[in-house]
């Protein structure tokens, strides 16, 4: 099937006053509708801040490169969840420099680059109205996420083709309404009936008595499984769940992932971002393994779990409970300093002198377990 | 929520006084032009300077006006230009300090900057500039206050939408999808409005004194009308003929309704944001 997501070479890296943080590098990822895929790897590998890039919400001293091609969902006729749009009219959100990869490529931010961007904005957004993208047409009607403009961003992707169930929802929720009213905004909001609150509020395995609560009334797992019903209120064709199962017990874990796959069976596709390796196997078509910034292996869920081909891989699956529970020694490498070849090579035990220059392919190792064809 | 709201020792003694007295002052304000009109500008000769009585419970000044009764007039003036005064430089404070806030950048930094410079002079020379520059009258009074008192407000929209700007919570809602008006009325202004309306509440008694100030120096209103800074400059001619309560019934209204005021401002603060408080009662 075809693609819906295609990233190609795409590093975010952040400027900071005495380093540059690689917190993403040269990755290549492509998810098809229908699609479950699971990116996992350990705290700080650069997980999340794939999610963000995607969305445009990185901070002013990220800089972007490379390609997030999103291809419209229905070729044919662009889905209702992107053209019933009631929403915003203006350009950006809020003022986030880092909204516009080529400007803050050249380095430029504040007053000029946002007046910048505002016009180039306006001069782009003609073509948007078919609902296909404007900025940034790549082929067939693609968007280019990395350089389609915050105006694009956020009239036609943000919650419309792409939904994103945030990290912590906690401090995700505004906290002056109530669930229900949450709900039903966004519903409203989307051009959906507000009176399918409670249904999405089940559906996310959330108690419609719940939704009378502020947010700051509701408990972690709570808070969590409102925050998936806000994204599932959208139905997006794409959904980014950023740790989506953190802070529920196991059978809301089971719950959460099990309304994830549903989606993906219904045509959506779900890009899972989690350190819960446990969960990745339960739903996941395909896992990508990132390590320090990197995707490291790249394959589909059975093959990887079974016989996985990266040593990381299997060290990150060895760590696990049910297996060894035998954790990897050492700790990954700062991403101020990457090192020029293989950045596991200090914690490999296969490690050669090959292993100086950087590998690559679907297993980026220069001695895997076993051997995949490209 | 409620419990702990309800465990926390908020009623302090001063409380239920401040609000007495407040009460009093807005009470009287409203009926006393009603049941006792004053004609402003009768003076009555044989009877000046008395002392307080129950006839004149505020006794008379050197043109046998009642003390009290202007004073209560007075109060009318004072209490009118300090709630439009506080709201107008609250608006004016919330736009600057909003457009800061929102923007960012260089405006920011301008903004800023200009803030800190009108924060380097006296708020009552500026004050007095602005008034001695319009026609003298209410209307000036008010702008006057309005435009030297904004300061404040803005400072504090602008760093609550800079530390606001940066939840989780407005990130989710533009993940969302909501645009930058949504972002606006319905993240960042619920959330940015109940400072607004402390900064209005504490910036009253500001506004009155500021205003019987201009009155005092004969900026305010014309000198027949009855004003609390007015009187008090009448009054001072009385004061060697021992007549105090010519300025102290006035000043006294005074001091007592705008510590009143800030006395409840004070306690709504400590209410939304307990942390001060804590500092506070150190």
């Amino acid at each position: 099937m075809k693609n819906l997501l295609v990233i190609e070479g795409l590093g975010v890296r952040f400027r900071l006053r005495d380093a540059t943080v690689h917190a993403v590098s040269d990755l290549d990822l492509t998810v098809r509708p229908g699609e479950l895929l699971a990116v996992v790897g350990e705290s700080g590998c650069g997980k999340s801040v794939l999610a963000h890039a995607l969305l445009g919400l990185l901070p002013a001293n990220a800089l972007v490169t490379g390609r997030a091609l999103l291809h419209p969902a229905r070729p044919a006729a662009p889905g209702p969840s992107t053209q019933r749009r009631t929403l915003p009219r203006w350009s950006s959100v809020l003022p986030r420099p880092a909204g516009d990869r080529a400007e803050s490529r050249r380095g430029s931010s504040g007053w000029s680059s946002r007046l910048s961007r505002r016009l180039r904005d306006s001069a782009e957004h003609q073509p948007e109205g078919t609902g296909a993208g404007g900025g940034g047409v790549g082929s067939g009607g693609a968007v280019d996420l990395l350089a389609c403009g915050e105006k694009v961003l956020a009239r036609s992707v943000r919650g419309r083709r792409i939904g994103l169930i945030p990290q912590s929802p906690a401090t995700a929720l505004t906290v002056v309404r109530t669930g229900r009213r949450l709900l039903a905004e966004t519903l409203t909001a989307h051009g959906r009936d507000p009176g399918l609150a409670a249904q999405v509020a089940i559906e996310a395995g959330l108690d419609p008595a719940d939704l009378e609560r502020y947010p700051f009334e509701l408990s972690g797992g709570m808070a969590q499984r409102l925050a998936t019903a806000l994204a599932l209120a959208t139905d997006p064709p794409l959904l980014i769940a950023d740790e989506p199962t953190s802070g529920l017990d196991r059978p809301l874990v089971d719950h959460t992932l099990d309304l994830l796959r549903r989606r993906c069976d219904a045509g959506a596709a779900v890009l899972l971002i989690t350190h819960d390796l446990a969960a990745a196997e339960r739903v996941a078509d395909t896992v990508a393994v990132m390590y320090a910034s990197r995707i490291v292996e790249h394959r589909p869920a059975a093959d990887l779990f079974r016989s996985p081909a990266h040593p990381y891989t299997q060290a990150l699956l060895n760590a696990l409970p049910d297996r060894d529970f035998t954790p990897l020694p050492g700790h990954p490498p700062m991403l101020t300093a990457l090192p020029p070849g293989c950045a596991f090579a200090a914690r490999c035990p296969r490690v050669s002198e090959t292993c100086a220059t950087r590998p690559s392919g679907p297993v980026a190792c220069h001695h895997p377990l076993v051997e995949v064809p490209a | 929520m409620a419990d702990l709201a309800l465990s926390r020792p908020r009623i302090r003694p001063g409380t239920p006084v401040a609000a007495l007295v407040l009460g009093a002052a807005v009470g009287a304000v409203l009926l006393v032009p009603l049941l006792l009109p004053l004609d402003q500008s009768a003076v009555a000769l044989d009877r000046t300077t008395l002392p307080p009585s129950p006839a004149h419970p505020g006794g008379t000044d050197d043109l046998g006006r009642d003390v009290l009764h202007r004073s209560i007039y007075g109060l009318r003036v004072s209490l009118l230009v300090g709630v439009v005064a506080a709201v107008a430089a609250a608006l004016v404070g919330g736009l600057i300090g909003g457009l800061a806030g929102l923007l960012g950048g260089w405006v920011d930094r301008i903004l800023m900057r200009v803030i800190d410079t009108i924060s380097a002079l006296p708020h009552l020379l500026l004050g007095i500039f602005i008034v001695a520059m319009l026609r003298p009258g209410l209307g000036a009074v008010i702008l006057s206050i309005g435009l030297t008192h904004w300061l404040s407000t803005a400072r504090i929209v602008r760093s609550e939408l800079l530390s606001l700007r940066t939840r989780p919570f407005i990130d989710a809602a533009i993940a969302g999808g909501a645009g930058r008006t949504r972002i606006l009325t319905r993240h960042l202004l619920p959330h940015v409005l109940p400072k607004i309306a402390l900064a209005v509440t504490l910036m009253i008694p500001h506004a009155v004194w500021h205003e019987t100030s201009l009155s005092f120096l004969g900026l305010g209103l014309p000198p027949h009308l009855a004003s609390l800074g007015n009187m008090i400059n009448d009054g001072q001619r009385s004061l060697l003929a021992g007549a105090w309560w010519s300025s102290i019934v006035p000043g006294a209204v005074i001091v007592a309704v705008t510590l009143a005021i800030a006395a409840l401002a004070g306690r709504w603060r400590d209410h939304l944001d307990p942390r001060v408080r804590a500092e506070l009662n150190l």
